[in-house]
């Protein structure tokens, strides 16, 4: 299991990666964690002539709090988000999310950016990013771009990217005051890619929803936004007796919009019962840690 | 493109200057290059987690990073765990007195796991210790070795590890 | 003897730390991948992308080409060259099935080897592999045995019809009459998937060629060198002296390198031809597809109690998918005999009746993986009673009290016509039981369903016949039938003692045990005594490691010679100390007087053997070196009773482990904590299965589980903490002992696969597909779908 040859650079500006990048066009692939990419080397199932490693480049090891916002660079990794307690309280989901990616060694070279590049249908990132309403910040010999996430993923491990541009950044909107959120994830061992998973934010004003976020991962295409149970849970009264009906319906309007795919770990059935469960008890940790019992 | 870059790198404590090629991954590296041979491979694919060395100063899968990549890191393998004196690591003592390796092979990942935890978490429950090592499979254990081995570091109940050459004389293992 | 490591002054029974552990907590170890040679080839194969199909031509001319490739051999390189692998699986009927080491005209399964690919590092074989070009026709597929077996199926081996490898029918015993007096006959269909040993280190050779004084040598990660010597001479047409097998440190074994495969003799090929040192280490995408697997049965099994639930007779049809070739030594039969053969287990069966057959699909070969057909067997069996139970309203346990071969009664001969003897399945059973709280667990279970939860309790009783001797088959007809393995013991210059076995290692600390033993059996000090286990040219004759002998075998050999030398030694003791030999005791390694008024270090007196024998009578000075054939004759029976207690997630079907409680009777123990470590990691294989493990292929025959992102065996979390007792008793071998490395995992299937079934019983729902995935519980559930 040795990877084919390819050349390699090592940029030490962004500049410079993109312009290769940019040269390599199809032929060319990001080395950033590598926590993806290398399996796939490895196992020649991918065998690009090109390996950009961005490990050099200093300006994309951002972590930047703002008041409204947090940027996270490309050579963010999962473990750096896990050891901060600012992201730990302004972005609760995105922290608890990013516990259940693997196991350590590989949070610690794995990249946020990387795992949203990737878009891995069972991973867990994609889906926090639509939820939290993030942004993709995008770069190519062209130019910048930003596209909102639900732009951004384009179905199974395929992206808005073109041959050239690289993820160097996202931006995660600060959620409102009153929100709460859960990510709840189903897999087969814990930090095996999930089968099904669902990353909810409820922002809860006297005993009302006022806003829902709902997204489904896990089904084989790609983040999938729940829109449907988000709009019955929308301005729609959630006290304790409530809330249970509103989730079991929302759960029932997933289990029968989403689609998903058959692999050797589910059946599409069972995923969309899963899709139903999980979402359920996600909203019920998001209604709770919104205050809403 | 040249198919051969020059590193420069620490493993160990000690400093190489090497050249090789740019598709050799860390594990391979330290394993052919470096002679050493501690660091196991099992899957390639990052899952087994028998590669597992400390890359500046954090775990990380050697099988899923490039040699060229650990240009200028300081790496520590199970070799390194080793004082300057030879003395075992408390924890590789530990694994020793509580019988926490049966075929060997998972060994050097398990360590290099268990060691970070503590650090990270010097006083983990049962269930945590099986969380930070649920990336590290064993086929022959059935993991309780291994969990008590690491508890055992954690509440400082391993022996004072033995000498170098007197490596027959050992304290009595733990027993129900 | 004293030493602060003992357990009542003797090294048999403490948890002595071993020194063989050593080396690979430091980072020591030399496995199979650790070994260099000067100017060592490395080599690549290219393996089938296409489960059945024609061969009509192989273009290596690229590959060849390539910069750093030395050669390229293709199968019909090896014609005429080299014997292919015929395994007969043996005297009952069935097929022989012939397999060239690269495939010449045909390939029956995805990931056999069709070219074996030479060059200066691996990764350039690799890259010479991809250059390759074959020219296939594919033929129809078989992935499904029962279809495999019908007439209309495409054939994969012309000399098998129906595709039978193996095929029995067998009865001992009235067995119709007894399903006419039963008082209640139940029948259950069981479906047990597809796993592999999953060895974290996969398979590998390095090849020499003169290395020291031996024509060929042969590092191989395997667990029967003497064996691999024996095939090699004769494949080869080399002679069997000129031969040397070494095993280094080996990362599991499990059965699974147990086997002869054509990979590693194709190095030793390779390096005969090319006079060169060759080396070849499987990957792991390679041992997904090229390792044995195991299992993969259909199960039918009807029983026939009376009234009091004792079985009266034990029906089963038994349809093994057993892969494209009977595998080279074990052959196809072992599965499907033992699944059939053994299915009885501890229970009394007085009549028993099977059908049992392995049918050749285009998949993986199958081969033994700890305890072969047996936790699968058991599991069908014990679910089967459990359901007896249920019609019957016994308890389980008390169900299985009334079946279990009771002390009383042995020695018993089952109608399996094994004879059980020495081993302790009621009192297993009782202090597993007791233990474990069984009537609270069952009250906390009736609390648990009255709170929505399901929760599962399952029991399993099990026998395992370890230690072999010549009397009792392996597998019946198998190439091999081993029974009689021999060490040598030797008093080196300086009075220490060298054992020497050819009984390798994967874990299981044999030459700690071996140590132990003749510590206590010479008055030798432990750290007096080293032992090689892994190298023809330093072991006399051994069959290996493999159906849990080690502990009876390598016991029982020291014990002999031990006898033999402690008499040379006090002979030569009494007449350097002018004292009766009767009077005479060996302790810590100086033989002296019980009074100790007179001592003879050990070491004095070897010193006198080696360099002042013109002074020793020659009759007392035969030389300290003693080797020893032996052979228990029959097996020694292990047995144990494990208690699963699970906990059903009714909206996703995961089912999580809460308690578990074990008691086993394993017979003398040599080393308690080794023991235990055998145990639990059966136990965790064993959940594995009945959990996680399943190797999957679509009807084409291309496998589906090719990765561990796919083949998902258990991490630290899916295995509970094990509360572990013994009700031990000595076996009729030497020194009491009995194996234990094969158990565990047939009471932990047992225990689990009852326990999901047991839950799913509660609410009107049934499972008998393993493993038990969260789908297949919401299935029998009942909240998803089933298939027809």
């Amino acid at each position: 299991m040795k990877p084919a040859w390819f050349d390699y650079h090592a940029p030490r500006n962004l500049d410079e990666a993109l312009r290769i990048l940019g040269d390599a066009g199809r032929d060319g692939r990001v080395l950033a964690g590598g926590q993806s990419l290398m399996p796939m080397l490895n196992c020649r199932l991918l065998n690009p002539d090109i390996l950009v490693d961005i490990n050099r480049i200093e300006a994309l090891n951002r972590l930047d709090f703002a008041e409204d916002s947090l940027t996270v660079g490309a050579l963010v990794r999962h473990a750096d988000l896990l050891h901060d307690d600012r992201l730990r309280n302004g972005w609760p989901l995105l922290f608890e999310a990013t516990k259940q990616v693997a196991h350590p060694a590989i949070r610690n070279r794995g990249t946020v950016c990387g795992s949203v590049a990737h878009n891995d249908p069972a991973a867990e990132h994609p889906g926090v990013l639509v939820t939290l309403d993030g942004t993709v910040a995008i770069a190519g010999a062209a130019g910048r771009r930003e596209l909102r996430a639900e732009q951004f993923f384009t179905g199974i491990l395929s992206t808005a990217l073109q041959p050239g541009e690289m993820v160097v950044a996202l931006r995660y909107p600060r959620p409102p005051a009153g929100t709460g959120a859960g990510f709840v994830e189903f897999a087969r061992r814990l930090g095996d890619f999930a089968i099904a998973g669902a990353a909810a934010m409820l922002t809860m004003r006297d005993g009302v929803c006022e806003r829902a976020r709902l997204t489904i991962v896990g089904m084989g295409e790609g983040p999938f936004r729940a829109r449907a149970a988000e709009e019955i849970l929308t301005a729609r009264r959630l006290g304790p007796r409530e809330c249970q009906d509103a989730f079991a319906e929302a759960a029932a309007k997933i289990t029968a919009a989403v689609e998903s795919t058959d692999d050797v770990h589910a059946s599409a059935s069972y995923r969309r019962h899963l899709a139903g469960v999980v979402a359920k008890r996600a909203l019920e940790l998001a209604h709770m840690r919104a205050g809403g019992n | 493109m040249a198919r051969e870059q020059p590193i420069r790198l620490t493993v160990n404590g000690r400093v190489y200057e090497r050249t090789v090629p740019v598709r050799l991954s860390l594990a391979d590296f330290l394993r052919e290059h470096l002679h050493l041979t501690g660091t196991h491979l099992g899957c390639e694919h990052g899952v087994c987690g028998a590669c597992t060395i400390s890359m500046n100063g954090r775990s990380a899968r050697s099988c899923l990073t490039l040699a060229v990549q650990a240009d200028g890191a300081n790496i520590v393998t199970i070799e390194g765990l080793r004082a300057a004196d030879g003395t075992r690591h408390p924890m590789q003592q530990a694994f020793l007195d509580n019988f926490g390796l049966q075929c060997g092979y998972c060994t050097p990942g398990m360590l290099i796991t268990a060691i970070e935890l503590l650090r990270e978490n010097p006083n983990p429950s049962e269930q945590d210790v099986r969380e930070a090592l649920s990336g590290n499979i064993c086929r022959c254990t059935g993991y309780q070795a291994i969990i008590d081995s690491v508890l055992a570091v954690a509440r400082n109940e391993t022996a004072p590890p033995g000498e170098i050459g007197g490596s027959r004389d050992r304290q009595p293992a733990r027993r129900p | 003897m004293s030493d602060a490591r003992f357990v009542n002054q003797r090294a048999v029974g403490s948890p002595v730390v071993p020194d063989e552990a050593v080396p690979l907590v430091e980072g020591d170890g030399r496995f199979l991948n650790d070994i260099r040679l000067p100017g060592m080839y490395h080599v690549a194969f290219l393996r089938s992308q296409h489960a059945h199909a024609r061969i009509r031509a192989v273009d290596t001319a690229k590959a060849r080409a390539l910069p750093g490739v030395i050669t390229v051999l293709t199968g019909k390189d090896l014609l005429g060259k080299v014997e292919p692998f015929r395994s007969t699986p043996n005297r009952f009927s069935g097929g022989e099935s012939i397999q060239h080491w690269l495939a010449v005209d045909k390939v029956r399964f995805c990931g056999e080897a069709i070219c074996a690919v030479v060059a200066e590092d691996r990764a350039t074989a690799e890259d010479a592999a991809e250059l390759i070009e074959v020219d296939y026709r594919p033929l129809p597929v078989v992935t499904d045995p029962r279809l495999g077996e019908r007439e209309s199926a495409p054939l994969i081996h012309e000399s098998c019809p129906n595709n039978y490898l193996i095929k029995r029918e067998h009865q001992r015993g009235n067995v119709d009459e007894a399903f006419r007096k039963a008082h209640l006959v139940v029948k259950r269909k069981f479906r047990i998937g597809r796993k592999q040993a999953l060895c974290l280190e996969s398979r590998g050779c390095v090849a020499g060629y003169r290395e020291s004084s031996f024509g060929l040598t042969v590092w191989i990660s395997h667990q029967l060198p003497y064996v691999v010597r024996h095939y090699l001479a004769s494949h080869l047409r080399m002679p069997e002296n000129d031969i040397r097998v070494v095993v280094p440190h080996t990362g599991g074994g499990f059965g699974q390198k147990a086997s002869i495969y054509p990979e590693e003799f194709v190095c030793a090929y390779l390096a005969l031809t090319l006079r060169r040192a060759v080396k070849w280490v499987e990957d792991r995408l390679e041992n997904m597809v090229a390792s044995t697997h195991a299992r993969d049965q259909h199960i039918e099994v009807e029983v026939a109690v009376d009234r009091q639930g004792r079985i009266l007779a034990l029906s089963s049809d038994v349809c093994v998918d057993v892969g494209a070739y009977s595998t080279y030594l074990w052959s196809a039969g072992m599965e499907p005999l033992q699944t059939a053969g053994l299915m009885p287990g501890p229970y009394r069966v007085p009549a028993m009746r099977y059908r049992t057959r392995g049918v050749a699909t285009n998949k993986t070969p199958v081969g033994p993986y700890r305890a072969v057909g047996r936790p699968s067997a058991s599991a069908s069996l014990e679910m089967l009673l459990d359901e007896v139970a249920r019609r019957l309203e016994l308890d389980p346990v008390e169900l299985r009290q009334r079946n279990l071969i009771p002390l009383e009664a042995m020695p018993y001969r089952n109608a399996n016509n094994l004879v059980h003897d020495n081993v302790n399945y009621l009192p297993c059973l009782k202090l597993s039981t007791a233990k474990a709280g069984y009537q609270r667990l069952r009250a906390e279970q009736r609390e648990a369903s009255a709170n929505g939860k399901l929760r599962g309790i399952g029991v399993a009783c099990f026998a395992e016949l370890t230690g072999l001797g010549t009397s009792t088959a392996v597998g019946p007809g198998t190439l091999l039938q081993p029974g009689r393995d021999a060490v040598t013991l030797r008093l080196e210059t300086t009075g220490v003692l060298s054992i020497a076995a050819a009984l390798p290692s994967q874990g299981q600390r044999i030459m700690t045990a071996m140590r132990q033993v003749a510590c206590d059996e010479l008055g030798i000090s432990l750290d007096d005594i080293t032992c090689v286990i892994n190298d023809t040219a330093m072991a006399p004759y051994g069959f290996g490691t493999f159906a849990s002998r080690t502990a009876v075998f390598g016991s029982g050999a020291v014990i002999q010679a031990a006898k033999e030398l402690r008499r040379r030694m006090l002979a030569l003791g009494a007449h350097l100390l002018q004292v009766p030999a009767a009077e005479l005791t060996i302790v810590n390694s100086v033989i002296q007087t019980i009074d100790r008024s007179k001592t003879l270090p050990i070491r004095e007196m070897a010193e006198k053997s080696y360099f002042s024998a013109k002074n020793i009578p020659p009759e007392l000075n035969p030389g300290f070196e003693v080797t020893s054939f032996y052979d228990p004759k029959l097996g020694s029976f292990a047995g144990g009773a494990h208690i699963a207690v699970v906990d059903v997630d009714a909206q996703t079907g995961e089912v999580k482990i809460v308690r578990y409680v074990a008691a086993e009777d394993v017979g003398t123990i040599i080393n308690p904590a080794v023991v235990e470590g055998q145990i639990i990691g059966g136990i965790a294989q064993g959940i594995g299965e009945a959990l996680l493990e399943e190797l999957v292929y679509d009807e084409t025959g291309q496998p589906r589980t090719i990765t561990l992102a796919d083949y998902l065996v258990p991490s630290a979390l899916e295995i509970p903490r094990i509360e572990l007792h013994h009700a031990n008793t000595p076996s009729a071998a030497l020194g009491g002992f009995k194996g234990c490395g094969e158990g565990s995992i047939i009471g932990a299937l047992g225990a689990v696969a009852c326990a999901v079934a047991d839950a799913l019983s509660r609410h009107g729902g049934d499972i008998h597909e393993f493993p038990a995935t969260p789908e297949r519980v919401l299935k029998g559930l009942g909240v998803l779908p089933s298939e027809a």
